[in-house]
């Protein structure tokens, strides 16, 4: 009881006080200092950041114009609407299929990571490892097993999920450590073994955080899954983007590619805030 | 002297907060301001410096109208009227010292207080302050680290640091244990006598009222259903007023 | 009463086996559309591995790239750091402008949420390559891709920080008769300054990790090296960029964890 500093009698403080010859009268703020570190670090950075032979006013006019040729008139290029359709829904697929392969092995391996429910050495071993393949960026992964499969849909897949199944179990672990350990124990007490235990006491805690979680790497997932059709040429409607700006300098093909991509961001989000409802309301 | 005079707030969704309310709260007394949740006891504390506009009525402070008073009047007033509220509403990050110095806002020129530049006159003022609540040796500490009661008294304090001529106290004491409780009621109620405040606050417990209050102001459904002196406030009256459908006692 | 709790049993399990249909399905269509070879893509899980034991292991040759990849490896670093602090300027001002508790007019409120929305949503390779196009290949292009989806994502996560703080310091501030102004520099400022710095750390790490990906579509930075080396089959040299970025990954999440425990004690 009394360990709770909000239940503490004022006359328990003092005690962690020690006395100052100066007292100082502000807390001390680490904000300050390393906001101040970060502008200096920019400050420097954009003084040498200045390109050659690019003249700023000029590239951003045309900047400018794109953009509006983008936004305002976008039309098909090379592709039928159909095509571009087919290789949206190709994307969505790669997202989504890495995204559920993650969180299902992810939630298993996050249960021997977080450090409430397992062994402190595996949970040591396999926080290490999710650390270094998410040190790996995405797009290696999938340029290394285009190289070894051959390029397709399958490096993709592998690439994108280790990524995912490395981001998913740091945070689904992150998530069940927060459950407290006295809920635990009052299920072990009970005798109930570990399955039963993550079963009933986990995982009713810890679901809506994991279901974020996952919303939030299908995101990233499908952002990654245009960019690796862009950058690794495994198809999909990243592809088309970069066949239209960087082949063609179609931007108005780019700007229907955009609006077709942002159309899907907004139905998702709709879907996502209706799913949060669902959850809060119908638990 | 504090004049309120038939205010009347309808909220946006038709809901009325305040019917017709009148009252006064003098000098040097604690004006307790009771009744069940919902009644309005919220909505007629904020209505005091205008956290909330009610759309008809007056409240008199000395001889400023505050309802209708345009920005830079209102400013000028809320300097007037401290204010406490029930989760204190500190800058939990900031020292003790900082947050009660954060009084004095409304005095300072915009730029020094965009920048928080004290003076030091103000500096010596505030612990003066932190002194007298009890908590001169907390002064540099994150106010996040202290307990209920000390970050209520921080609370007074910046209140104080004001140099208020009314102090508001929205629940006050409805976080706090019975200790704390004490503690800060005997603050407050002395701060009255002491400094010659006008002090409105809202409570929920009748009897923290009797002891500490002067004057008791019971709110019903938002009508007033009592306005008398604390010793008035009879055990039948006090059942009456958290009635659910009150009728006004003569 | 057992009526209700049977109804609410029957719920529950409907929602249970709806969910775990509803995830079966996905999965099921997911594969039509995409056809993945399942046994070539659990081949290449194992495959993979071996050849990057096999080629990518640095060699001798490879450290005399060292130099040149330590330099575009520190100037990545520069201008992710660069990028997403700029980044913040950006989003406080928006943030604040978005906020329930700090912008009164909804309309604004809206058209910044709005904004922030459609910011994030643009892929950012859409970003990379137009501004490729504008500003040719150079860092100053690689900074502005990753302002520009930065800002975004900055600019949501602060709205959210500042609708947490929720109305009771402004209104505590507002009471004492200081201007809003006073308000937000005083009373808001420091109370979301160490959760939108925590934000800005972890857009910092997570620029880092995506310059690779920027890099190699604006041709500028350390993607551009890894590029350059992968495609010429210099794989001990790529190889050697990989081990530097797993490094300078992993020490910026843990100088930022470190960071984040000071901030928050």
């Amino acid at each position: 009881m009394i360990s709770n500093p909000e239940l503490t009698a004022d006359s328990l403080q003092p005690a962690k006080l020690t006395p100052t010859p100066r007292p100082r009268l502000r807390a001390k703020r680490p904000a300050r200092a390393l906001l101040l570190a970060l502008v200096a670090i920019t400050g420097y950075t954009l003084t040498t950041l200045a390109p050659h032979g690019v003249d700023l006013g000029a590239a951003s006019l045309t900047f400018l114009r794109n953009l509006r040729l983008m936004f305002l008139q976008p039309h098909l290029g090379q592709e039928t609407f159909a095509q571009l359709s087919q290789a949206l829904l190709l994307t969505v697929a790669l997202a989504l299929l890495t995204t559920l392969i993650g969180a299902g092995l992810a939630f298993f391996l996050a249960l021997i990571t977080a450090r409430n429910l397992a062994p402190r050495s595996l949970g040591d071993v396999m926080r290490s490892v999710m650390a270094l393949i998410r040190a790996v960026p995405t797009i290696l992964w999938v340029l290394v097993y285009a190289t070894v499969i051959g390029l397709g849909t399958e490096a993709a897949v592998v690439g994108l999920s280790f990524h995912s199944v490395a981001y998913l179990t740091k945070a689904f672990a992150e998530a069940i450590e927060e459950v407290p350990k006295e809920k635990l124990d009052a299920l072990r007490a009970s005798g109930a073994g570990f399955w039963l235990t993550v079963r009933h006491a986990v995982w009713p805690l810890v679901r809506q955080r994991l279901l974020a979680w996952t919303f939030i790497r299908f995101e990233i997932n499908f952002a990654n899954a245009v960019a690796v059709g862009a950058a690794a040429g495994t198809g999909g409607i990243g592809y088309y983007l970069f066949m239209a700006s960087a082949f063609y300098f179609d931007f108005q093909e780019v700007g229907l590619i955009v609006l077709m991509i942002l159309v899907f961001a907004a139905g998702l989000e709709m879907i996502a805030v209706r799913m949060r409802k669902s959850l809060l309301t119908g638990n | 002297m504090l004049s309120v005079r038939h205010l009347t707030k309808t909220y946006p969704n038709g809901k009325k907060g305040l019917q017709d309310v009148s009252f006064t709260a003098a000098p040097g007394t604690v004006t307790a301001v009771i009744g069940p949740s919902g009644a309005g006891k919220t909505t007629l504390l904020r209505s005091l410096n205008r956290l909330i506009t009610p759309e008809q009525g007056t409240v008199t402070l000395g001889d400023q109208e505050l309802r209708g008073a345009d920005a830079q009047a209102l400013r000028q007033a809320r300097r007037q009227i401290g204010m406490i509220f029930q989760d204190y509403n500190l800058i939990e990050p900031l020292s003790a010292l900082e947050n009660v110095l954060q009084g004095c806002l409304g005095q300072k020129r915009l730029l020094p207080g965009v920048l928080g530049l004290y003076t030091k006159a103000e500096t010596s003022h505030a612990l003066a302050l932190l002194d007298e609540v009890g908590l001169r040796a907390y002064a540099a500490q994150k106010t996040r680290d202290l307990s209920g009661g000390q970050k209520q008294r921080v609370g007074i304090a910046r209140a104080l640091m004001q140099d208020p001529k009314v102090l508001l106290c929205d629940e006050p004491i409805a976080s706090l244990d019975p200790q704390s409780t004490r503690t800060v009621m005997t603050i407050i109620a002395d701060l009255a006598k002491a400094r010659n405040l006008i002090v409105v606050m809202n409570l929920h417990q009748v009897g923290i009222a009797r002891e500490f209050a002067d004057h008791i102001v019971g709110v019903n459904a938002g009508r007033i259903v009592f306005d008398d002196n604390a010793a008035a406030l009879t055990e039948l009256a006090a059942a009456a007023i958290y009635e659910k459908e009150a009728t006004a006692l003569a | 009463m057992p009526n209700a709790v049977s109804v609410m049993l029957h719920h529950q399990r409907r929602v249970r086996w709806g969910s775990l249909l509803g995830v079966v399905a996905l999965v099921l269509a997911s594969q039509v559309v995409l056809r993945v070879n399942v046994h070539q893509a659990l081949f290449g899980v194992v495959a993979g591995w071996a050849w990057l034991g096999a080629h990518f292991a640095p060699n001798a040759a490879a450290l005399a790239d060292l130099p040149e990849i330590l330099y575009q490896l520190w100037r990545t670093v520069l201008v992710a750091i660069a990028a997403t602090t700029v980044a913040g300027g950006v989003a406080l001002v928006l943030g604040l402008a978005g906020a329930l508790p700090t912008s009164h007019l909804k309309a604004v409120r809206g058209l910044v949420r709005l904004f922030a929305s459609l910011m994030r949503n643009v892929p950012f390779v859409a970003w990379a390559l137009i501004l490729l196009f504008s500003f040719k290949q150079n860092d100053f292009t690689g900074f502005l891709a990753l302002l520009l989806m930065t800002i975004g994502q900055l600019t949501r996560a602060f709205i959210e920080t500042l609708d947490e703080v929720g109305p009771g310091p402004i209104e505590a501030l507002t009471a004492t008769g200081a201007t809003y102004w006073q308000v937000i520099f005083q009373g808001v400022l420091p109370a979301v300054a160490a959760p939108m710095l925590s934000w800005l750390l972890y857009m910092i790490e997570n620029n880092i990790r995506d310059a690779t990906l920027v890099g190699m579509l604006t041709g500028t930075g350390i993607g551009f090296i890894f590029d350059l080396y992968f495609k010429g089959f210099r794989y001990a040299s790529a190889g050697l960029v990989v081990l530097a970025i797993i490094a300078v990954t992993i020490g910026i999440e843990l100088t930022s964890n470190k960071l984040r425990q000071v901030l928050n004690a």
